[in-house]
């Protein structure tokens, strides 16, 4: 449970928020996305709804339709001519190295080749704000590697936000410009924005040799660890043990 | 060949071609009465001459008939029954408990009471075909809705989807998929209530030729029409079949 956040993603920055699960991170976008109320209070964003893509960790793409159908389905939502939402459907696949694959349903699709027309999906809609939970988890290792160097530039082409829910300090600080930590849950809070000062455009393999890279990481680790140390959990579980 | 796995079927001509000579060979013996256990050659005699007379169309157009009929209706008060108690509490709580009670009785025991509401021509056996695909499909439906992956409801409604494009673009796909599923199923129900409507009472129909060769106490007449019921029940599986493949590409 998350007890009030304000964050703020730039345009073309890639923001990310980390800390111990049970924080509310999926909650937090989940309340932006409306797909959740919040206990109290509401969401104030600077733009609507409308513009604000999210990507799950599960692709979710509809199973009954061709990937090309799937990245024009939001279009279609939005009203666009069915014709000019099937092109446009293709150019995005395009833009993610799937051309040709357009008429195969998910199904026949790889995991990493779904995940590339789920963001096909979200980008289809010129979102301002992309957000993200935990969207590479379910990929091995080298299909997330290279989809995440593929997100990073899409992002500093595109301009536009985004703030990915992860649990991975290393995989925030290389794709973020910004971190922002939580608090352990109950009553999380956000405690701290930490800046990335590693220049853009970015190569995530090198990012995390930059020189600011161990240093931050370190610092995110020690005051991750004193958050989830001080949690009430953890101080119920020293007074067990004291006993 | 004996053993190779690629011709089973082969395998299974055969013996079944065996089992059909030493039939007939029992019944040249004389070791079978025919009034009970016709052999092959006869009931094979008995095939031909239904359909040489042409006396047999007007039983089977009146079986088809009513087995679509009930099919037809019966797959679309399913999937509106079905979509209405899934999305609507109070039309669940009013539905579901009398389809947990037609689902719990054999259905066919309507069938006396659809005779004497409706008579006994056609609409008595659709009544009984309809009810009996009707509580299948609503319970393939109902359940089919409520397991809908809440992962594409939300993705629907991120991408700006309204509660129309929910049912369009997820719940009656859903809902296409379960029901074509299942219907190999409701297709054997159908006929079910068909056949059995015209053995209670009727004028027509292959139920109704049952009933007369049992009443002149034909088995080779009767043995006769299982054979066709089975063969027409077959081809129309195989036209689901298809079907459920073509509409299911995707799956």
């Amino acid at each position: 449970m998350l007890e009030g956040a304000s964050l703020e993603v730039g345009k073309g920055q890639f923001v990310s928020l980390v800390g111990p699960s049970g924080s509310g991170k999926s909650s937090l976008l989940r309340v932006i996305m409306r797909l959740q109320q919040p206990l109290a209070g509401k969401v104030e964003a600077e733009f609507p709804q409308s513009e604000i893509g999210i990507l799950f960790q599960d692709d979710a793409l509809l199973p009954w339709r061709t990937a090309r159908d799937n990245v024009a389905l939001g279009l279609g939502f939005r009203g666009m001519e069915r014709v000019q939402a099937l092109r446009t459907a293709d150019e995005w696949l395009a833009r993610f190295g799937l051309e040709g694959f357009g008429d195969r349903y998910p199904r026949h699709l790889s995991g990493g080749q779904r995940k590339r027309v789920a963001i096909a999906q979200a980008m289809a809609l010129k979102p301002k704000l992309l957000l993200m939970d935990e969207p590479f988890a379910s990929l091995d290792a080298i299909v997330r590697a290279r989809i995440s160097q593929e997100v990073v530039e899409m992002v500093e082409r595109e301009k536009i936000g985004v703030l990915l829910v992860t649990h991975d300090l290393e995989e925030a600080i290389a794709l973020s410009d910004a971190v922002y930590l939580l608090s352990q849950g109950p009553r999380a809070r956000i405690t701290q924005r930490y800046n990335v000062p590693i220049p853009r455009p970015r190569d995530l393999v090198r990012a995390r040799t930059h020189q600011a890279f161990a240093p931050l990481l370190e610092k995110l680790w020690a005051d991750l660890s004193r958050e989830v140390d001080m949690s009430p959990g953890a101080e119920r579980a020293e007074k067990a043990r004291a006993a | 060949m004996i053993t190779n796995p690629k011709y089973a079927w082969l395998r299974q001509i055969a013996a079944f071609s065996i089992l059909l000579l030493l039939w007939q060979a029992a019944g040249n013996a004389g070791w079978l009465n025919p009034l009970y256990m016709p052999t092959p050659l006869q009931i094979g005699a008995a095939l031909a001459q239904l359909f040489g007379d042409g006396s047999i169309w007007t039983h089977m157009e009146a079986t088809f008939t009513a087995a679509l009929g009930g099919l037809a209706l019966g797959i679309l008060a399913g999937v509106i029954l079905g979509i209405a108690a899934a999305l609507i509490p109070v039309v669940a709580e009013l539905v579901q408990p009398v389809m947990l009670l037609l689902n719990a009785i054999p259905r066919v025991i309507l069938a006396p009471l659809f005779v004497i509401w409706l008579g006994i021509g056609i609409g008595s056996k659709i009544a009984l075909a309809f009810i009996l695909v009707a509580v299948v499909i609503f319970f393939n439906v109902f359940t089919g809705i409520r397991q809908v992956d809440r992962r594409l409801v939300e993705r629907v409604i991120t991408l700006g989807g309204t509660r129309w494009d929910l049912l369009r673009h997820v719940y009656l796909p859903s809902v296409a998929a379960w029901v074509l599923s299942n219907l190999k199923v409701a297709v054997g129900f159908a006929f079910t209530g068909a056949v059995v409507g015209e053995f209670v009472a009727a004028s027509r129909g292959l139920g109704y030729l049952l009933s007369f060769a049992q009443s002149t106490y034909n088995a080779a007449l009767m043995m006769a029409l299982v054979l066709l019921i089975v063969a027409v029940v077959l081809v129309i599986f195989l036209v689901a079949g298809r079907l459920e493949k073509r509409l299911l590409r995707w799956n």
